[in-house]
């Protein structure tokens, strides 16, 4: 082990950190709202929204997320639209993401008894409204769970912008590798950074349902955790 | 701009022979993880701290990190321990490694969905545990494995792109390499995606089929 390599190489690692986090960050923050109304899509009565949104769900599931980036990153410019690395790497993890996480969104919607949609409609309540006040109260507590677990792999899928020039964690790692030879130590360092913000997430999980179960003194998480 | 997919009748030998490769690589990876992957649903339920301990450590950190550093670990971390493997093993091992601990999620759920009277009538029968997991139990955790065995194949399939950063001549890497020479990177990414899109539907289809018969096999065996 050496500590002193470490520690000459520790600014190029905590800068590739926090470009790691500011893109899960960038990428979630953009594709959770997208998701959110591809999930609402693909449930719609209009065959008009319903396809487009099943489609692309569809199409971005089954490809890698490594072509994607390939496209965003290789592709586009030869439409004349040349984005840096940064931005070519968050638009195809955003378009990659936004499918995968529409489907958790979507589960938590559907899992909404059909009964309480008829019943608003039947009271007159205004669709956005009763999306507002009805189902989402309702679909956000099932949702939650697998919408933190595909976060966790969007987390890890960030690594993947290290192969469109992106300076991130995991190509820091890499670098100090090829200059140094020492493999070991910035793999455990890279590994135990991307550990951290994992761990992060999951606390941020058991918060979110704790704040859920004692707003709304539901079911949460498994049968045998009911808070009231 | 104007699309030319012309270049395509020149360069699909390369494109063909990378789709092969990543069916191998596919192919190779679940052969080797999904014996592991019975082992550690096994071995993660184990009585024995000391086999249930470090397999929940190896399972937390292998699936806490994103794959590609996996990789990472086994192409620069093997060789100064004396372990020099070529691309194309190396990406075998590396995908091993997690994708045993992802299987091994899938099959600890199956085997959860056994009732344990099962462990406990084998053993009152006095046959060992060895042929009581192959016999008794397993046979009947296909049903409730099966299903999710599969969606995580695609997942397999789709996670080989991975491979190119380690140098294996795989679809995406022939893909790359192809439009970095033609100045065509979206007609030969289509291309690319199309073949990704119909091996993932093969096995889309195989997961129906495999659907099918469970809900036939779940219903005839459960009491």
């Amino acid at each position: 082990m050496r500590i002193d390599l470490l520690m000459d190489y520790w600014p190029a690692i905590w800068n590739g950190f926090l470009i790691t986090v500011l893109l899960s960050f960038v990428v979630l923050a953009l594709s959770t709202p997208i998701a959110f109304f591809l999930a609402l899509a693909r449930q719609s009565q209009f065959a008009m929204l319903r396809w487009p949104a099943t489609v692309y769900v569809n199409v971005f599931r089954a490809l890698p997320v490594l072509i994607v980036l390939y496209f965003a990153f290789y592709a586009l410019p030869q439409f004349g639209m040349s984005l840096s690395a940064f931005q070519a790497a968050t638009a195809g993890l955003v378009i990659a993401s936004s499918a995968y996480l529409a489907e958790d969104i979507r589960a938590g919607l559907a899992a909404v008894d059909p009964g309480q949609r008829q019943a608003a409609t039947a009271l007159g309540i205004p669709y956005w409204r009763a999306l507002r006040r009805i189902y989402l109260p309702q679909a956000i507590p099932i949702s939650l769970p697998p919408y933190i677990t595909r976060a966790i792999i969007i987390v890890k899928g960030t690594a993947l912008a290290s192969l469109v020039a992106v300076n991130d964690l995991t190509a820091e790692a890499v670098r100090a590798i090829s200059i140094t030879y020492r493999p070991y130590e910035f793999l455990a360092v890279a590994a135990a950074l991307y550990l951290l913000i994992n761990a992060l997430l999951a606390v941020l999980q058991s918060l979110a349902e704790r704040r859920i179960a004692l707003k709304h003194g539901r079911v949460v998480a498994g049968p045998a955790t009911v808070v009231q | 701009m104007n699309l030319d997919f012309g270049i395509i009748a020149v360069v699909w030998p390369a494109l063909l022979q990378g789709s092969l490769v990543t069916i191998q690589l596919t192919l190779a990876v679940l052969v080797c993880a999904t014996p592991l992957a019975v082992l550690v649903a096994l071995g993660r339920d184990s009585r024995l701290p000391a086999v249930r301990l470090p397999l929940a450590v190896m399972s937390a950190i292998l699936r806490g990190i994103p794959p590609l550093l996996v990789l990472f670990i086994v192409f620069f971390g093997l060789p100064p321990a004396g372990l020099a493997l070529d691309p194309f093993p190396s990406a075998v091992l590396a995908m091993t490694c997690y994708m045993a601990f992802y299987f091994g999620e899938v099959f600890r759920g199956g085997l959860q969905s056994v009732p344990p009277d099962q462990w406990r009538a084998a053993d009152a029968l006095g046959l060992k545990r060895s042929r009581t997991v192959v016999r008794i139990i397993l046979p009947q955790t296909l049903p409730a494995v099966l299903p999710p065995y599969i969606s995580h194949a695609t997942e397999v399939l789709k996670g080989t792109a991975l491979a190119t950063a380690v140098a294996v001549p795989e679809l995406t890497s022939a893909a790359r390499q192809v439009f970095v020479v033609t100045f065509r990177p979206f007609e030969v990414l289509m291309v690319a995606a199309v073949i990704y899109a119909v091996l993932d539907g093969i096995l889309l289809a195989l997961q129906h089929a495999g659907e099918r018969w469970a809900a036939r096999t779940g219903t005839s065996t459960r009491y």
